[in-house]
């Protein structure tokens, strides 16, 4: 499992997984793709990473002690978009602006505020897979030693 | 189509109940993995259409159920999370019984009772 | 704005505890103090639905069908008012004793979005949403405390409780599958169009699920050994909010969307309301510790709620839930009033006794009355004498176990020292709460008509 090999290919195969990780964020709003999935994509190669370094290691490596606050910030951005529709007294869930109204543009992304809940649902998902992975993962590894 | 969908969740439902039937922990939460799957499956099967993706403004054409989707990735994130909860009390039953098989589970269960009896008994 | 308020602090509060160190007592009372502000805002949404009639409102602006229905109607704000009064209790209850674990009042902030949402939803695959976000925040919370029969009793609670689960979610599917909606008012619209074959399997496995959580007879295994060995506080927030579920369940599912198959499964209901009844009073009787008591005797209750919402109509819709509150304050009561000693407790177990019994002046008279008037509406002269005998039985076991813990010199309650006077006193308040709605009890009379009336279809 944690041949030479197989270390050098999880160190490289992390930076396209983010990548990919952000494409399928990114497009959600125009093809397949959302920060659901996008956040297991991440979640997937950091767990590669564990596999073969191990949890010490990938403490190290990455900064996976942050991920139940990354799973708490996510869920916050989510609970604010989702009732701040309500402050500006539309229903629940009403996405701003509306379809048709001018929007900022990001390069070709259009920033309203679905994008922001699905930052935070790809937030949430990933903060909460990496958390629990790391948590067992310590447990297993404080039980061995 | 429908029939295929039909006969897999039939044996994913009773593969998972006969592993839930076992007493072995870790086997009872994978019959539980098997059969959440069975339900997710089922959801699909509940608005089985082939189309594009239902995305505005809407392609020429089919298009599929996206409630279906939104369903099922809903139910897999819930089976997700509640598998990974059920690793960690079988791990907790583990750590506190040594034992994830329910035959020594009862029986380590037993000899603790015994014990607190005994101390009741000399108090 | 009324409606989304019980949403949004409990959600608010349960993301921020989750950050925090919940065993400081800071934390905690913060705790307190956010379900109590949710259950104002519930109690205001309350009285605009008394006055006004329902609440609706459709997220996103999208038509019905399309976007998530969100309803508040008389039965479902009866239902969070109770349910958050009896989390408010429980986990004061338990800030005050000291808590033990960093994440339990996160972990009933999250049950309390779980089951506000379930009430007020008019969705139902948001409703299995909720109904999951509460019951694995339950799996979690029987753990606590962490003693190894506290470990096992938590799985054996989240496997036997995720089957069920795993049962309503295969029952959502066939129910979009034969209609094509999610939406609780449409869906019971286009079932009635359905093949009667096919909607009664599907409202049998909605029962069953619903049966599980419960407790009721054939599901009834898991129940004693979970409540018999978690804290009492937990045993108090599992029958007293959680169980809620099952009883909103079925009288929603039961009575608004399967209305059809509640008529033609009637007497089958009735038989099984009657075995749960008898069969919850027989193992009451011959167990000796007040958890075990008291566990086989909620399922033994739920019983009543079930023949009740088998007679069915204004009257029997009134006593079931009228029921299902006043058994689940009865619950809250006894489970905490088990888990103290010292003067004062007895008191107040002794109320919960006579409660669970139906002896005026506590409130379980009115509960036990309205079941019988309903029986007698029914005519049945069998089911009036089976519903007597399990009151009786219930009077016997529950004075058996009074007399064992209480009276006997050297009994439980003498030994240990006397819990602090805090405690006591918030139990004997709720033991006061009881004695109340039975001295007073038109208020909770006329909500609970107006709730049935929301069930038969009346004035909405």
């Amino acid at each position: 499992m944690t041949s030479l090999l197989t270390q050098v290919v999880v160190r490289l195969l992390l930076a396209p997984t983010i990548v990919i990780a952000a494409a399928v964020l990114a497009k959600g709003y125009s093809s397949v793709g959302d920060g659901f999935s996008a956040g297991v994509i991440a979640a997937l190669g950091v767990i590669a990473v564990y596999l073969v370094l191990g949890a010490e290691q990938a403490d190290r490596l990455l900064p996976v002690r942050l991920a139940p606050v990354g799973a708490i910030a996510g869920l916050l951005i989510t609970l604010v978009v989702t009732f701040s529709s309500v402050v500006r007294g539309e229903p629940l869930l009403t996405h701003a602006p509306p379809p048709g109204a001018d929007v900022i543009h990001l390069g070709t992304l259009e920033l309203i505020t679905a994008v922001a809940f699905d930052v935070g649902v790809f937030l949430l998902v990933f903060g909460a897979v990496v958390g629990i992975l790391r948590t067992v993962a310590l447990a297993r590894s404080e039980a061995g030693s | 189509m429908i029939l295929l969908l039909s006969a897999v969740v039939a044996v994913l439902f009773g593969a998972g109940a006969f592993l839930v039937l076992k007493t072995d922990l870790l086997r009872v939460v994978v019959g539980m993995v098997l059969i959440s799957h069975a339900a997710n499956l089922t959801l699909m099967a509940s608005g089985l259409t082939r189309g594009k993706a239902p995305i505005y403004p809407l392609p020429n054409g089919e298009v599929s159920d996206p409630l279906v989707q939104a369903m099922t990735l809903t139910a897999l994130v819930i089976g997700f999370g509640v598998t990974a909860l059920l690793l960690g009390i079988a791990y907790r039953v583990y750590e506190t019984h040594f034992a994830v098989d329910f035959d020594r589970l009862a029986e380590e269960e037993a000899r603790r009772e015994a014990e607190l009896e005994q101390e009741e008994v000399s108090v | 704005m009324t409606l989304v308020l019980p949403l949004a602090i409990p959600w608010f509060a349960a993301v921020a505890l989750a950050a925090l160190d919940g065993r400081r007592p800071a934390v905690g009372w913060a705790a307190v103090a956010s379900l109590a502000a949710a259950l104002v805002a519930t109690a205001a949404l309350a009285i605009r639905v008394w006055t006004e009639g329902p609440v609706e409102t459709v997220t996103g602006g999208w038509p019905v069908g399309v976007g998530i229905t969100l309803r508040a109607d008389a039965l479902s704000v009866l239902f969070s008012l109770l349910t958050l009064a009896v989390l408010v209790v429980c986990l004061a209850h338990e800030v005050l004793s000291g808590i033990e674990s960093r994440l339990f009042p996160a972990l009933v902030a999250f049950m309390t979005v779980g089951l506000t949402g379930l009430f007020l939803t008019g969705d139902i695959f948001s409703f299995y949403v909720f109904f999951e976000i509460a019951m694995v925040s339950a799996y979690v919370i029987t753990g606590y405390g962490g003693r190894p029969r506290q470990i096992s009793a938590a799985f054996v609670f989240a496997v036997v409780n995720l089957l069920g689960s795993f049962v309503f979610l295969i029952a959502i599917a066939a129910t979009y599958h034969v209609t094509g909606s999610l939406e609780m008012g449409q869906v019971a619209e286009r079932i009635a169009d359905v093949e009667p074959s096919t909607v009664i399997l599907i409202a049998v496995t909605v029962f069953v699920a619903f049966g599980v959580k419960l407790g009721l007879f054939p599901f009834h295994f898991w129940l004693p050994v979970v409540y018999a060995s978690v804290r009492p506080a937990v045993a108090a927030i599992l029958s007293g909010a959680l169980a809620n579920i099952g009883t909103y369940g079925v009288l929603r599912f039961g009575a608004d969307v399967f209305p059809r198959e509640l008529e033609f499964s009637a007497s089958a209901l009735v038989v099984l309301g009657v075995i749960t009844i008898l069969y919850g009073a027989m193992q009451a009787m011959s167990r000796r510790t007040a958890p075990e008591v008291i566990a086989y005797s909620s399922i033994g209750q739920v019983g009543y709620v079930l023949i009740a919402l088998a007679i069915g109509g204004p009257i029997g819709y009134a006593a079931a839930v009228l029921y299902a509150i006043l058994n689940s304050l009865n619950k809250v009561l006894l489970f905490l009033a088990s888990g103290l000693r010292g003067w004062l407790v007895g008191a107040a177990f002794f109320v919960g006794v006579i409660s669970v019994a139906g002896i005026p002046p506590a409130a379980g008279f009115f509960g036990k009355l309205e079941v019988f008037r309903a029986a007698i509406e029914d005519a049945s002269v069998t089911l009036v004498a089976l519903l007597f005998l399990g009151g009786a039985l219930s009077v016997v076991y529950l004075l058996q176990i009074y007399q064992h813990v209480y009276w006997r010199p050297g009994g439980v309650a003498a030994g240990g020292e006397a819990s602090p006077v805090v405690l006591r006193a918030l139990t004997f308040a709720v033991a006061l709460v009881v004695l109340a709605l039975g001295l007073w009890p038109e208020p909770l009379l006329a909500a609970s008509r107006a709730a049935a009336e929301v069930l038969v279809g009346g004035p909405e």
